[in-house]
């Protein structure tokens, strides 16, 4: 049986270097792309279809001492996804392992899944008209290998192993790091059902611009678990109807009265045509 | 009244109904194919998925700039106004005409008062159809242009879209079956045909308008 995987990033220990984002692109065979530079060391607002992670950088000045705090993004594989909640096209699947993905050979490249993720992660590439996101390297992953982004990172602030075991490490670091920044709290144990990549962060997630409390947008439940049944309901109920409402006019002999009618007054049809 | 005709609905007026019509038929069967995967087959009609979704697009556009041409061009302000003052001037009368819907629609009938040019159920159909097409458009295009607009919005923009084609789709069977299928009623269709519909049919479901507006004045005999 496949039991349920876990990477835990501490941030505490990243040291920002932008290997994982190397690695994943030179593992999933990704283009390089142009890059600028946002602030600080970040060179990357957002995923991209070609750029599945990235390091995001923070510096906050606290009584006169800068913290300095980096954070690799990609997708959580969360385990109620919204992304997939909002395909429409049943591309999007879980693996028993803890992974979210995208089957391309279904995706029609809609952006429902992008506009739906609490963290904008899928990404429609336009000129393919498919939808990109990190796959959590599930073909190293179910042949026993870590991610690619976890095998490179050298200071250890990514780990990967079975879940239970990465809440207990978490779990650790986190009383170990507390002393030194009490803010410190765990990301993703609940959020989202409890998110496949399990943070440990040293404030905040507001300071790491990240939403404190992700969650499926209202306005998706409402689409998918209201309108769309209501609406087929609503079709069905009309087309219902007018079947009925043919068979009760037949049955009162409306039809018939109406071309009687028109056989003894035949000149008001003639004036149709005219 | 026998053997003669009233003129109810002009050239333009006309045109915006059918290109409304074909192009409502258009987007909903090319909707169908992202509002659900059941649907995605019969995409393959015209070509498949991504060229059903241009299809949709193209189509919206048409649509978009047809009913501002219909609108602006000729007397097409005036008529709009009419329309939308009639709908909006929904009083007592039109619901007693409302109420009888049912009864009517199965084939029945009850007295109703005299109705204006628009009758309480036409008054409610016109209205869920502008409202309706309002807000399509408005969220189509923001899903279109999504980049430009805040992920709040477009989130919403979903269930809006999805809701209303579906309501619309029901409203759509409604009409469908009152202007072609119902016995009584489909006298109307010649209206949205050649304009002209039998002044027996209106003035007793019209009996205010034409009585008051255009017996005499837009009626011809019937050679
Ligand atoms: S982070 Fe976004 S894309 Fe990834 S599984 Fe969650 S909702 Fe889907
Ligand atoms: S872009 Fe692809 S994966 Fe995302 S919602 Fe649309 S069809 Fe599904
Ligand atoms: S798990 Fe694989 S695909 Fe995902 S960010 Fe890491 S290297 Fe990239």
């Amino acid at each position: 049986m496949t039991t349920r995987k876990t990477v835990f990033v501490d941030t505490s220990l990243c040291t920002g270097c932008k290997a994982c984002s190397v690695a994943c692109k030179a593992w999933n065979d990704l283009p390089a792309e142009e890059n600028k530079l946002i602030k600080g060391y970040q060179s990357q607002v957002e995923t991209t279809s070609k750029t599945w992670t990235y390091v995001r950088f923070v510096e906050k000045y606290e009584n006169n001492k800068m913290n300095f705090m980096m954070l690799k993004l990609q997708c959580f594989h969360c385990k109620d996804p919204a992304c997939m909640k909002a395909c429409s096209s049943e591309a999007i699947y879980q693996t028993e392992s803890g992974y979210t993905l995208i089957n391309q050979d279904k995706c029609i490249g809609c952006g429902y899944c992008a506009a739906n993720c609490p963290w904008e992660i899928p990404k429609v590439d336009p000129d393919l008209n498919k939808t990109f996101k990190c796959t959590g390297c599930i073909d190293r992953v179910e042949n026993n290998l870590k991610p690619a982004c976890v095998s490179t990172c050298q200071p250890g602030a990514l780990h990967f192993g079975e879940r239970k075991e990465m809440i207990q490490v978490a779990k650790a670091r986190l009383a170990e790091v507390k002393k030194e920044h009490p803010k410190a709290q765990l990301y993703g144990d609940k959020a989202m059902g409890g998110t496949t990549y399990l943070y440990l962060l040293l404030d905040d997630p507001k300071v790491y611009e990240m939403p404190v409390d992700p969650s499926t947008p209202v306005s998706l439940t409402l689409w998918k678990d209201i309108i769309h049944p209501l609406g087929g309901i609503a079709a069905g109920a009309a087309a219902i109807a007018i079947a009925g409402g043919v068979i009760a006019n037949a049955a009162r002999g409306n039809y018939r009265a109406k071309r009687e009618a028109k056989n003894t007054d035949t000149d008001s049809d003639q004036g149709i045509s005219s | 009244m026998k053997n003669k005709e009233v003129y109810r609905f002009t050239a333009g007026g006309r045109f915006v109904h059918w290109s409304h019509a074909v192009s409502f038929l258009l987007l909903l069967f090319t909707g169908l194919g992202v509002l659900s995967v059941i649907f995605q087959p019969w995409m393959s009609i015209f070509g498949g998925i991504q060229v059903t979704r241009n299809i949709h697009r193209i189509v919206a556009v048409f649509f978009t700039v047809v009913v501002i041409l219909g609108f602006i061009i000729g007397d097409g302000g005036k008529q709009l106004r009419r329309w939308v003052k009639d709908v909006v001037s929904f009083d007592k009368d039109d619901f007693a005409h409302a109420k009888n819907f049912p009864i009517e629609f199965f084939g029945g009938h009850k007295p109703f008062p005299p109705q204006g040019k628009f009758n309480g159920g036409e008054k409610i159909n016109s209205a869920i159809t502008l409202i309706g097409m309002l807000c399509m458009g408005i969220t189509g295009y923001i899903m279109w242009f999504a980049w430009a607009f805040p992920q709040w919005l477009v989130q919403w923009c979903y269930p809006i879209h999805a809701g209303f084609a579906l309501l619309l789709t029901a409203l759509l069977i409604a009409h469908f079956y009152l202007g072609v299928l119902h016995p009584d009623s489909n006298q109307a269709l010649k209206g949205m045909i050649n304009g002209w519909i039998p002044s027996q049919f209106a003035y007793e479901h019209y009996e205010e308008w034409y009585l008051n507006e255009v017996k005499d004045v837009k009626e011809r005999e019937v050679v």
